[in-house]
């Protein structure tokens, strides 16, 4: 069998570990190692696969990986996708693809002027439910779509999420651009507009966690995100990802994560709900590993990433401006 | 205590059928232009049916008139109520402009009358007690909040709806009940950013307001939307969040078989039922406010000020800026 040589850079953004138990189940990829310059992170990894470790991703970088996966603090992601990119692999890159348009626009030609792909993880629209919404919406069931609403709410990851050192910004960027993608996917498309309220509400991080994020886009379809961390400990699970679609001719609801069950434990104390539906991560990196396999485009590109990062750069733009801006 | 109604529509049958329950109020007559509608409502409610209003007045003297109009003939009702000496009881929007708002404050001031605007959300259990969760601090600090209203266009069956200078659209008229809740639960407002596609079959709209103490909130209003009338909110603060949703609050399913030429098929119809409704303790709220010279639950200038935000919202939509307050 013709296999895929992955390796994993960094494990600092947790979403690491699901793309490892996804890679792990695939038959047609090696993984070839693990780097991260922070052991601790990775140890419980190495130990039960006994892969090879790098701390330096550059010994990963030295190695015959077809292919890396990018999982670092977001402003480590330019440095490291340009830097696989020169060492001729191919790169997934977890979401937000970068922090500045500059930065996103180096790591496009990067890897354009190297010959090799790049991905941006974008794992909701392998949201069997999303996807299913995509295909009704360009079959014209709902006929032309007017406006979306969506949500991407989450509750506050904590560590390096809430260090603007780290992060280049807190849930707006954080949480902008999954639904944002989903919206210009949907509409094949990008806004000219943004509007944004951001603000720090439900913590005492020094941070945005509140955002609700207005866009216009050519034809005047519109839309609003929420993007806040606002669910509480106490809420029966991590967030959501919602969309309802408005078209002339029908309305679309989509709640990613509606297939769950209720779970109520006395040994939990919290009452929570169980998700059942299919693993999205697991979906969206089979499509990446064989995209590759087969020699064809990778299904979510570098310029999907900057497209959706860059208007959580204008949400932030917008809203010290305390207007919208154009894109 | 006398209350006549004026205008015996969707919201006259409301009104009057309330007042007929209650028994500290008397329905003394209804009023429309329309004396089929007037005749059947009158039949429907155990009252007298009159055309006019100055007919009305004369014949059973009305202490109190209760308008349920057409939003653009709200003033003219109620200028007319205030200058016979009656206390108005006033469907939303209290008016369509803030000029004529203003106007109808006077009068009614200027002849000593009482005013009451019905922003009957407040009256509605789940949100009054999700309004008094929000104070006791079960959300802590207003963070985030949500609603939504959806439902058919009600310009299919009253032409009046679909003309945005006779019932303002889907923002003054419908989203207005979410803004004076929203008001009312976060606090006064900074500034408004809206949305809206306006269409011979649907107006929809997005509005975020910003609140002075920090938080936000988006609002969706959907006439034209193609399910059951609905309506949701969510709350979320720093300590926890709240959510109401009229759709999984339905306490009462009732399906039926239905057969049809073609088919069997089936109805079903939601339904959340309650010993009394929101319009009836709106209503009897207002008479007891009259009654006992108390402030009433929802005041006069909250009606104005809801009006103010959603034309601000309008003004948004028209210049595509964020309207500060």
């Amino acid at each position: 069998m013709n296999k895929l040589k992955v390796g994993l850079i960094s494990f600092a953004h947790s979403h690491a570990n699901s793309y490892y138990e996804s890679l792990c189940k695939m038959p047609e990829v090696e993984i070839v190692g693990i780097a991260d310059e922070n052991r601790s992170r990775v140890e419980g990894i190495i130990a039960q696969s006994g892969l090879p470790y790098f701390a330096d991703y550059k010994q990963l970088l030295a190695t015959d990986a077809d292919a890396v996966v990018i999982c670092s603090e977001n402003v480590h992601h330019a440095k490291l996708t340009i830097e696989a990119a020169k060492a001729k692999k191919h790169v997934l890159c977890e979401k937000p693809l970068g922090i500045t348009a500059d930065e996103m626009e180096a790591m496009i030609a990067a890897c354009r002027d190297n010959g090799v792909q790049l991905m941006t993880a974008f794992p909701c629209r392998y949201l069997p439910a999303v996807a299913d919404a995509k295909a009704a919406i360009d079959r014209g069931d709902i006929g032309d779509i007017v406006a979306i609403k969506g949500t991407n709410h989450g509750t506050n990851p904590g560590g390096w999420f809430t260090d603007r050192k780290l992060s280049g910004g807190g849930a707006v960027l954080d949480h902008t651009v999954h639904v944002m993608d989903l919206m210009n996917w949907m509409l094949g498309s990008a806004p000219q507009e943004v509007y944004a309220y951001t603000g720090t509400r439900f913590g005492d991080a020094e941070i945005d966690d509140a955002g609700l994020v207005h866009v216009k886009f050519p034809g005047g379809v519109f839309g609003v995100i929420d993007t806040s961390w606002s669910r509480p400990r106490s809420f029966p699970t991590w967030g959501d990802v919602t969309m309802e679609i408005v078209g002339t001719k029908g309305v679309i609801s989509v709640d990613g994560f509606a297939q769950k069950n209720e779970v109520y434990s006395d040994i939990d104390k919290q009452a929570s709900w169980s998700y059942w539906g299919d693993n999205m991560d697991e979906l969206m990196i089979q499509d990446f590993v064989r995209a590759l396999l087969e020699g064809r485009p990778v299904p979510i590109t570098g310029e999907d990433g900057m497209k959706s990062a860059a208007v959580a750069l204008a949400a932030y733009e917008s809203s010290k401006l305390g207007q919208p801006v154009g894109l | 205590m006398k209350v006549g109604v004026v205008g015996c529509g969707g919201m006259g049958h409301v009104h009057a059928q309330s007042y007929a329950k209650m028994r500290d109020a008397e329905l003394v007559g209804v009023c429309d232009l329309d004396a089929e509608l007037a005749g059947e409502l009158a039949k429907k409610a155990g009252t007298r049916a009159f055309t006019s209003f100055e007919e009305m007045l004369e014949a059973v003297d009305p202490e109190v008139i209760s308008i349920a109009l057409p939003s653009y003939l709200h003033k003219e009702a109620v200028l007319k109520a205030a200058a016979a000496g009656r206390h108005v009881i006033c469907e939303k929007p209290v008016s369509l402009t803030l000029e004529d708002t203003d106007e109808i404050i006077a009068a009614c001031e200027l002849n000593g009358v009482r005013l009451f605007i019905g922003h009957v959300l407040r009256f509605f259990p789940e949100y009054e007690q999700l309004k008094r969760q929000v104070d006791s601090g079960v959300i802590g600090e207003p963070g985030v909040a949500h609603a939504k209203r959806v439902g058919g266009h009600p310009g299919e069956a009253k032409q009046w709806f679909k003309d945005e200078t006779k019932s303002g659209g889907v923002i003054v008229d419908m989203m207005i009940h979410d803004i004076d809740f929203m008001r009312w639960a976060f606090g006064e407002v900074k500034s408004v950013f809206a949305m809206n596609k306006v269409d011979n079959e649907m107006d929809y709209a997005l509005v975020t307001l910003q609140f002075q103490n920090g938080a936000a909130a988006n609002l969706e209003a959907f006439w034209g939307y193609p399910g059951s009338f609905s309506y949701s909110a969510e709350l979320a603060g720093s300590k926890g969040l709240i959510r109401l949703d009229s759709s999984t609050s339905a306490s009462l399913h009732t399906r039926a078989k239905v057969r049809t030429r073609e088919e069997r098929q089936f109805a079903e119809i939601p339904q959340s039922p309650g010993t009394r409704s929101p319009f009836e303790l709106e209503l009897s709220h207002f008479l007891t406010c009259i009654r006992e010279g108390e402030e009433p639950r929802v005041t006069v200038q909250d009606a104005r000020e809801a009006l103010r935000i959603s034309l601000a919202a309008l003004e948004s939509i028209r210049t595509g800026k964020v309207i500060y307050l």
